[in-house]
This record gives structure tokens, sequence and C-alpha cells, in this order.
């Protein structure tokens, strides 16, 4: 009875394998791709570990192995393709994609992936802008203008929470300008991302940061952390008012679906806050500066002339009331004077009119009068 | 001690959507059968050198 064997097909180009085990068309042993290929699939169920546990820079770098064993692994190409896009990086993810379907076109999720972007143009369109605005503040903060390249990078995280790159420029930018605490508030929200961002853990441990500092971080929540609340918000909110928010696109629909699949999302990511009233910032300024001034022409003013009248009045009646007892002591004075001169009068008129008139010193020598001398001369 | 500039080195620009042609070629790196099918390539071209001296010799 004869056997159908069924030929020994080559994994890399599809020709039949020779008894001899190596390939008829591009002269591989069999053996070398099945290890190659096994190796690719350990890389990525590492890379699927980490992805899990959200350490989606690992999950990246186990990926690229994986790759590198076996680049038209598909299952790699579309979880890095998912895990660039989760992180913002949404041309990189296309890339993946493009080339997973291109290795294999039927019966691909990135096929799917690839239609749902397609189909939300505005949503590429966002992604393209993104793009710009990031060089664009890559290139403020290479010529030194630290707050426009704030300004621009806030702007693009305000559409695109989950921009890793962003946040890390932003962070940078942020210990440049010696603001340290809003630095850790950016870095705080790379790690809800991205667990274990060498780059992130970095610029941490450079601020001092102990590992279980930045342990504790992970599990602290970024909502209300008010990364977006200063003296940036306006001009953050004019940008915003332009681009589409990208929470309820089809791609992030799919993603919650992708997420089930392969079940692969168990940290949450928090929902990040929200600037609801920037756009009515600049009324508000408006309104509390004209409400300042009628406060200071109706409240402040008149108290202020009620304080200096009564403070003239004070100084008035304190003058004239040393002016009195001034006054008063110069009467008293002059009749001391009057008195005086009276009794001098007195005394001179009372001299002149006695019997007994003063001792005559006219003849006096050498001090002692006549009378003088007789008395001592008595005395002795 | 962080350096801005020396930092800055390490963020690249991120390609825009019309430069995504650019990033797909880009991204299609070698693997491992690649370089097999290199060397074998090198080996075997090596190997009809090696025959087509021989023959020269003979």
């Amino acid at each position: 009875m004869a056997t159908n064997i069924r030929p020994v097909m080559c994994p890399n180009c599809g020709a039949q394998i020779k008894k001899t085990g190596y390939c008829s068309a591009c002269h591989m042993h069999i053996n070398v791709l099945r290890k190659a290929y096994n190796t690719s699939d350990y890389y990525f169920n590492i890379g699927l570990d980490k992805a899990k546990a959200r350490d989606l820079s690992g999950a990246i770098e186990s990926l690229n192995q994986s790759l590198r064993y076996n680049k038209k692994n598909i299952m790699t190409r579309n979880l890095l393709g998912l895990i660039y896009y989760e992180m913002g990086e949404v041309v990189m993810a296309l890339s993946h994609w493009v080339m997973s379907v291109n290795y294999q076109n039927s019966n691909n999720l990135a096929s799917k992936y690839l239609k749902l972007l397609r189909q939300d143009p505005a949503q590429l369109e966002g992604v393209d802008q993104i793009a710009k605005k990031f060089n664009m503040a890559l290139g403020y903060a290479e010529s030194s203008d630290y707050d426009l390249a704030i300004i621009q990078i806030k702007a693009i995280l305000g559409s695109n929470p989950h921009f890793v790159k962003g946040y890390l420029l932003l962070a940078l930018l942020y210990i440049q300008v010696n603001n340290y605490e809003k630095a850790r508030t950016t870095l705080r929200r790379v790690l809800k991302i991205d667990k274990a961002n060498p780059l992130a853990i970095h610029y941490l441990h450079e601020m001092g940061d102990t590992d279980e500092n930045i342990i504790q971080m992970r599990n602290e929540s970024v909502e209300n952390d008010g990364l977006f609340e200063d003296a940036y918000m306006e001009e953050v909110s004019v940008a915003e008012a332009n681009s589409k928010p990208v929470s309820d696109s089809p791609i992030r629909r799919l993603l919650a679906t992708i997420e089930d699949r392969y079940k692969k999302m168990t940290v949450k990511t928090g929902e990040f806050g929200e600037m609801r009233f920037a756009h009515y910032s600049g009324i508000y300024v408006m309104v509390g500066l004209v409400l300042g001034i009628l406060l200071l022409f109706f409240v402040v003013v008149p108290a202020q002339k009620r304080n200096l009248r009564k403070e003239n009045v004070n100084l008035t009646k304190q003058y004239s009331e040393e002016i009195a007892s001034k006054n008063a002591e110069i009467a008293a004075l002059q009749e001391e004077v009057a008195s005086v001169q009276s009794q001098l009068d007195d005394i001179l008129y009372s001299h002149d009119s006695t019997d007994n008139p003063l001792p005559d010193y006219s003849n006096i020598e050498h001090g002692l009068s006549e009378d003088d001398i007789n008395m001592i001369v008595q005395s002795e | 001690m962080i350096v801005f500039e020396e930092e800055l080195k390490r963020f690249q620009p991120i390609p825009e959507v019309d430069q995504a042609e650019e990033a797909i070629y880009n991204n299609d790196l070698r693997d491992i059968s690649d370089i097999v099918a290199q060397v074998t390539a090198e080996l075997k071209g090596a190997s009809m050198d090696a025959q087509l001296a021989g023959r020269i010799r003979r």
C-alpha cells in the first residue's frame, strides 16, 4: 500500500525541503529556521509578559529581539505596533502593521487596525500635527526657547495624553528650568504608562529620588496632579481648540477589544485631568480686573480719604493745644518778670529813702574798707 | 548630573505621516534567515570560484 507523505515546505521561502533538510530554493537548513523561529517566539512571549506588566520599554526591546530572529513574526509585529500606538507613536505603529500585512495579508489583526485608521482621517491628521509640533518643540529646546517648547509640548499632551516621548521631553525641560516638582509630576505620568521607562527612572534618580520613591510614585494617582494648571494654560487651550480628542475614536475602541484578546492590559492607567475651564480663563481675568478697579475707586480710595481727613483734624487739634499751652507759659513768664521788676524797684526805692545809707566803698584800697581794717585790728 | 544638551540628543524627531513610507522601508530589518542566506550565497560563490580555479589549473 502506497503512502502519501506530505512534502515539508520551507517556512522562509515556501519551497520544498530536500531529504537532506536543506531548502531547494534558499538552501537553508530547516533546523536552523525552526530554531530561529522558536527563539523568536520565546522573545515574543517575554515581550508579551512585559507588556502585560506595563513595562512597555522592556516589551519593545524583547519584541525587537524577537524580530531579529524572525522578522516575519506576525504576532510580534502586531504587538509592537500596538505598544507604539499606546505610547503615542502612531507612525511607528503604522509601519509595523503595514509590514505585518505585507507578510500575511489574510487573517491578520493588523489589517483591521489599518482599516480603522484609514476610516478616521481626522485622527491621522491629528497624528501628523502631533509629530510636527513635537519636532518644533524639539527645535525650540535646542535653541534654548524653553518656554515655547513647554507650551508646544503641553499642547501635544493635551490631545494625546499617552505620548511618552512628549512627557519625557517636558520633564527634561522642567529640569532645565529648575522646576523639579513639575518634572516629577510629568515623570509620574510616564511611569503610569510605561512602568519601567529607563529614561524616566534615570531622571528621577538624578533628581535624588530613591527606588522606593519611584515604586511609590507608580501607585500614586495622576488625576488632578495640576500638570496643566499653570501660566501656560491659556496658550494650551488655544492650541487645543482646533484639535479633536482621540479618546472616543474607533481605534481606541478597538484597543479595548485587543486588550481583552491579548489579556495584556492588566494595569489600568488613570484618566488624566482635563482643562475644562481653560477656554474662559481670558474672560475671567478681564472680569477680575474690572472688579478690582471698581473696588479700588469705590471702597479703597474713599476710605483712604476719610483717614487722611481725620488725621488732619487730629493734627490741627494737637497744634492748637500746643499753641495755647505755650501762650499760657509766656503769660506766666511775663508775670514773673513783672513781679521781679517791681521787687527791684521796691528795693531801690527803699534804699533811697532810708537814713542808714550803704557803706561808702569809695576809699577802698586793696579790697578792704577802713572799717574792716579797724575791726581786724580790734580783734587781734 | 543631567546635562541638558547631552540628554536632548536622545530625542530624535518623530516621523510625520508623509514620512511613514520611509519609516516602513527603514523598518525592514535583517533577521537570522537573511544572514544565513547571505552567508550561504557567499559560500556558494566562494566554492564556485574554487571549482573554476581548479579547472583552470587542470
